[in-house]
């Protein structure tokens, strides 16, 4: 008797054990990476008319594999440009803008400009619902030197903080979700 | 092991038989297990009666005037758990009480079968009292103060165990005898167990864990929950605790009771813990709480077979410091540098935002056990566990309430033992075991997994003999075991793929021990082990960038799996009542060591260039020392000093290991006094601990510099109070009473914040 129940207990364990015997991982389902940021593309228009200059990064495949692809463009001297910011995810088909996602939470954003080695001036031509900037519109003042240009885009920042409000980005904190450097050029 | 009052059996010996009513007397004798010599001052008490007496210098007792019918009687000792045992007097009696004293450290019977069982290799040991001084600990933090054991951290919500230098994958732990099963891969993902459902806790810190199955390269820690007293009445026992920082409180309750058909015992705990505090900032978002519970239900079939069911839920939402969430290298380097976190508030709250964790656990486990003979018996486990983990980051538009992690796992165990004892002293073990563990990725994050969707089979079988002489105990063992896991991984190219792979692995393992025992005062002990770990899919199939980290991480699917040769040599020496002296020396050779290896090379994303960093292999090698003393400078004052010291490199080229354990020094001086007025077994005791600076990283290995040595001073207040049916056990306790400012290397959260500042806390419990 005794023995039978263990039998029996080791048969009751074995078939637990197999009984989703399928013997192949879950098939993963790939993910729609709605929120990813493939490309960053920075047009300036200008003010007085004329051919617009583009400088795009874009990196298709995330955070890995295949090297981003960043395409510049040569800019006038003395010349005042109208500037606008596009973000988007090239994953999807058609391509989604995330453009309109930071507009919407725009108070959780804040677009940053760096000027590294070069002579221009960038004011932001945009607020948002606290009437604090947001920078996916900016106004682009071009001297006789170009250099190189950072766009950061900080998520939760404390846009209350020192300096932040003038585009200074060191007490703003948040995360990064956009750091792409474009060499600028005059001619 | 240190204060633990073991009461192996009793004896009941009638001497006469003249039962009047009232006039019955119980004689009885306290003695160490070990030695058989008497225990003085120990507490007899009869509840009943709500008298009791205190054990002479020859460890005698009597109680007089007793009439006929049940007494529980409470056995208590200094610094130990107290034991109530049920006792049906009819007669005149005399009875001995077999304890273990306080001074033996080590050595400890750490499994409860029905014949004792001893093993050769290092074992640390945490008793109940142990634990009811730490209530709002978790598991990690619990064993913190063992010699050779620390916890890796992130923040103070989540901590890992680490023995020997060795967490995560590499350490095995066992909750009631079966492996824990979960997403031990991650540096921030803390063993899903609750220290409160154990009883003792028991560190192995040993070469090789042939009897078990699953990951570990020589350790095992053991979370055992107490048995089923055979006790016809319901007791238990409640417990309470609060803490200063964070404003934590938790209750415990614990049922139990063997009546006529079967026993039965419960266990739950709930638990909420608000914001910590450093000495100048809140550690926003830092909270956590945890519902726990546990039910096990043990049937005594016949004589010879038992049958018991656990089942045990663990349920816990973490919160993670909000400054610790970094977009990118820049905003990493920027944390280091503010004094405060970004994100800190000015208050105190219980709120649990993004970051955070949600965890749930599941295990349940069906035994049954065979007795052929008092030399024989065969027991059968099944166990099934459910691991849910997600974990919510801040996201754009409005995303924070899908998880950025969602992973459930499932497993199953069948384990078949069998124990014979030889009449030549040979006693032999064996077992086989299988597991299958179903991994699996919740598509709701709308991120590319983290890890992959896996199948694992996993067969192994072993042995062990060990045999007795003497003085002398030797210990074998081996192992085989085979794993065949099949994965299901997203390629990281586009358009995205699905990409299956199969990994084979079969893994060869063995131990040998023995004991030496010299005379009463000296012995020695050596253990060598081979061990080996497979690959877990982290170290395979990453491949992107980690957040919490700044870095690229990249897996290499061609990885072999870890194998490693331990040997650990102890020489200890005691006298009883006077000190007690242990050194225990460890060496641990890995070929294969995988870890991540940083670059030379940056890649550049759309939110700037980050660091990669590869899973690689290299020889490594571990080694160190525990030391640990206690000396009894007189009848009231006990004093211990412990050190470890850890070292690990890379064979080849030197480089020192990342993430082992500082140089620590924990002195303490305990002032005891068994009785007074009315409190029983009051302590006094006074904390020190030294952790020293890692000075062997260099700059390439780490984002910042490791943080200084530190110094922190701790007391400890402990009282036990008698009240008819009840014992009161109250712990009262200040941490980092200096209020030190400091960060640990072995705490993630050091790249952003300091560690607690003061903290009162309170313990109480109430058994009955």
């Amino acid at each position: 008797m005794k023995t039978k129940l263990i039998y029996a207990f080791i048969a009751i364990s074995l078939f637990a054990c197999k009984e989703d015997d399928e013997n192949e991982p879950v098939t993963p389902i790939i993910p729609n990476e709605e929120e990813v940021i493939t490309t960053v593309k920075y047009t300036l228009t200008p003010v007085m008319g004329g051919t617009a200059k583009v400088f795009q990064f874009k990196d298709l495949d995330g955070d890995g594999g295949n090297a981003p692809v960043i395409t510049t463009d040569s800019i006038d001297a003395n010349v005042t440009y109208s500037g606008t910011l596009e973000f988007l995810n090239e994953l999807e088909t058609p391509a989604d803008s995330i453009t309109n996602e930071v507009l919407e939470e725009g108070d959780e954003h804040q677009v940053f400009f760096q000027v590294t080695a070069g002579d221009y001036i960038i004011s932001y031509a945009d607020v948002d619902k606290n009437g604090n900037p947001l920078g996916l519109s900016t106004t682009f003042e071009s001297r006789t030197m170009g250099g190189s240009l950072t766009v950061i885009l900080r998520h939760k920042p404390d846009k209350a903080a020192t300096g932040v409000s003038g585009g200074d980005i060191t007490n703003a904190g948040g995360e990064t979700d956009i750091e792409v450097v474009f060499p600028i050029n005059v001619r | 092991m240190l204060d633990k009052l073991l009461i192996l059996f009793f004896t009941i010996t009638v001497i006469s038989s003249h039962a009047q009513t009232c006039e019955l007397t119980v004689f009885g004798k306290v003695l160490d297990k070990g030695t058989l010599k008497p225990i003085e001052f120990a507490s007899i008490y009869l509840d009943e009666l709500t008298t009791g007496v205190v054990s002479d210098l020859s460890g005698n007792f009597e109680l007089k005037k007793l009439c006929e019918g049940e007494y529980h009687i409470v056995i208590s000792h200094i610094g130990c758990e107290t034991q109530n045992i049920l006792f049906r007097l009819s007669s005149d009696t005399t009875c001995t009480f077999y304890v273990e004293h306080s001074s033996e450290l080590i050595n400890e019977v750490t499994i409860e079968d029905h014949i004792q069982e001893s093993k050769s290799q290092e074992v640390e040991v945490l008793n109940a009292r142990q634990i009811n001084q730490q209530l709002s600990k978790s598991l990690g933090q619990t064993l913190e103060d063992i010699s050779g054991v620390s916890t890796i951290k992130n923040g103070n919500g989540v901590s890992k165990p680490v023995v020997h230098g060795l967490y995560g994958n590499r350490l095995l732990i066992l909750n009631n005898g079966i492996a824990q099963s979960g997403q031990q891969w991650g540096f921030d993902h803390a063993p899903e167990i609750d220290p409160l459902v154990a009883n003792r806790i028991t560190v192995v810190k040993g070469v090789g864990a042939v009897e078990f199955m699953g990951n570990s390269l020589g350790s095992v820690i053991l979370v055992d929950p107490k048995k089923i007293e055979k006790e016809p009445h319901l007791h238990g026992k409640a417990r309470y605790f609060f803490n200063s920082n964070g404003l934590g409180n938790g209750v415990n309750l614990e049922l139990q009771q063997y009546n006529k058909w079967f026993g039965w015992k419960v266990n739950g705990s709930i638990k909420k813990t608000g914001d910590s505090n450093t000495p100048n900032y809140f550690l926003t978002n830092t909270g956590f709480e945890e519902y726990n519970f546990a039910a096990e239900l043990e049937k005594q079939i016949t004589t010879k077979w038992t049958a018991n069911v656990y089942y045990s839920s663990f349920n816990t939402q973490i919160g993670i410091l909000r400054g610790s969430q970094v977009g990118n290298l820049t905003d990493l380097q920027t944390a280091f540098e503010r004094e405060e976190p970004f994100y800190t508030q000015d208050d105190f709250s219980y709120d649990i935002q993004n970051p955070r964790q949600e965890v749930n656990h599941h295990l349940l486990k069906a035994s049954t056990k065979y007795l052929f003979s008092e030399q024989a018996w065969v027991e059968l486990v099944y166990a099934k566990q459910l691991n849910y983990r997600k974990e919510f980051d801040v996201r754009r538009g409005g995303r924070g309430d899908k998880p950025s992690l969602s992973l459930d796992q499932e497993s199953d165990f069948f384990e078949a033992k069998f124990h014979y004892y030889f009449k030549n002293e040979w006693h032999l073990k064996s077992g086989i075991q299988v597991n299958r563990v179903n991994n699996q990725n919740i598509p709701e994050t709308g991120i590319l997994p983290l890890i992959p969707n896996y199948l694992s089979n996993e067969r192994g079988s072993f042995l062990i003999a060990t045999k007795s002489f003497k003085k002398l105990k030797l210990e074998l063992g081996a192992r085989v075991e085979e794993e065949i896991r099949k994965v299901a991984t997203i390629s990281i190219s586009v358009p995205r793929e699905i990409l299956n792979f199969e990994n084979k692995y079969l893994n060869y393992m063995a131990s040998a021990g023995m004991q030496y025992s010299f005379n009463d005062q000296f012995s020695m002990n050596y253990n060598v082990g081979l061990a080996a770990r497979n690959p877990e899919v982290n170290e395979l199939y990453s491949n992107g960038l980690h957040q919490g980290v700044s870095g690229i991480e990249e897996g290499d699917i061609n990885l072999d799996s870890e194998q490693a040769i331990k040997n650990t040599l102890s020489f200890a020496t005691k006298k009883k009542d006077k000190y007690f002296a242990e050194l225990l020396l460890y060496h641990q050779y890995i070929q294969d060591y995988i870890y991540l290896q940083a670059q030379d090379e940056f890649r550049l994303t759309i939110r700037g260039a980050f660091p990669i960093f590869k899973y690689e292999q290299t020889d490594a090698q571990i080694y160190g020392l525990d030391f640990v003393t206690k000396y009894q400078i007189n009848e009231k004052l006990l004093t211990e000093l412990n050190y470890s010291f850890i070292r690990g490199n890379e064979i080849d080229n030197g480089i020192a290991l990342i993430n082992l354990p500082s140089n620590s020094i924990l002195s303490s001086t305990s002032y005891q006094i068994p009785e007074v007025k009315s409190l029983k077994n009051v302590e006094l005791q006074m904390i020190h601990k030294y952790v020293f600076e890692q000075r062997k990283i260099i700059e390439e290995q780490d984002f910042v510099a490791p943080p200084e040595g530190y110094y922190l001073l701790g007391f400890r207040v402990s009282a036990e109070k008698q009240l008819k049916g009840i014992r009161l056990e109250a712990h009262l306790g200040v941490e980092n009473a200096l209020n030190t400012e400091y960060r640990d290397y072995l705490n993630r959260q050091r790249y952003f914040a300091d560690e607690l500042d003061r903290n009162y806390t309170v313990g109480l419990v109430l058994k009955f």
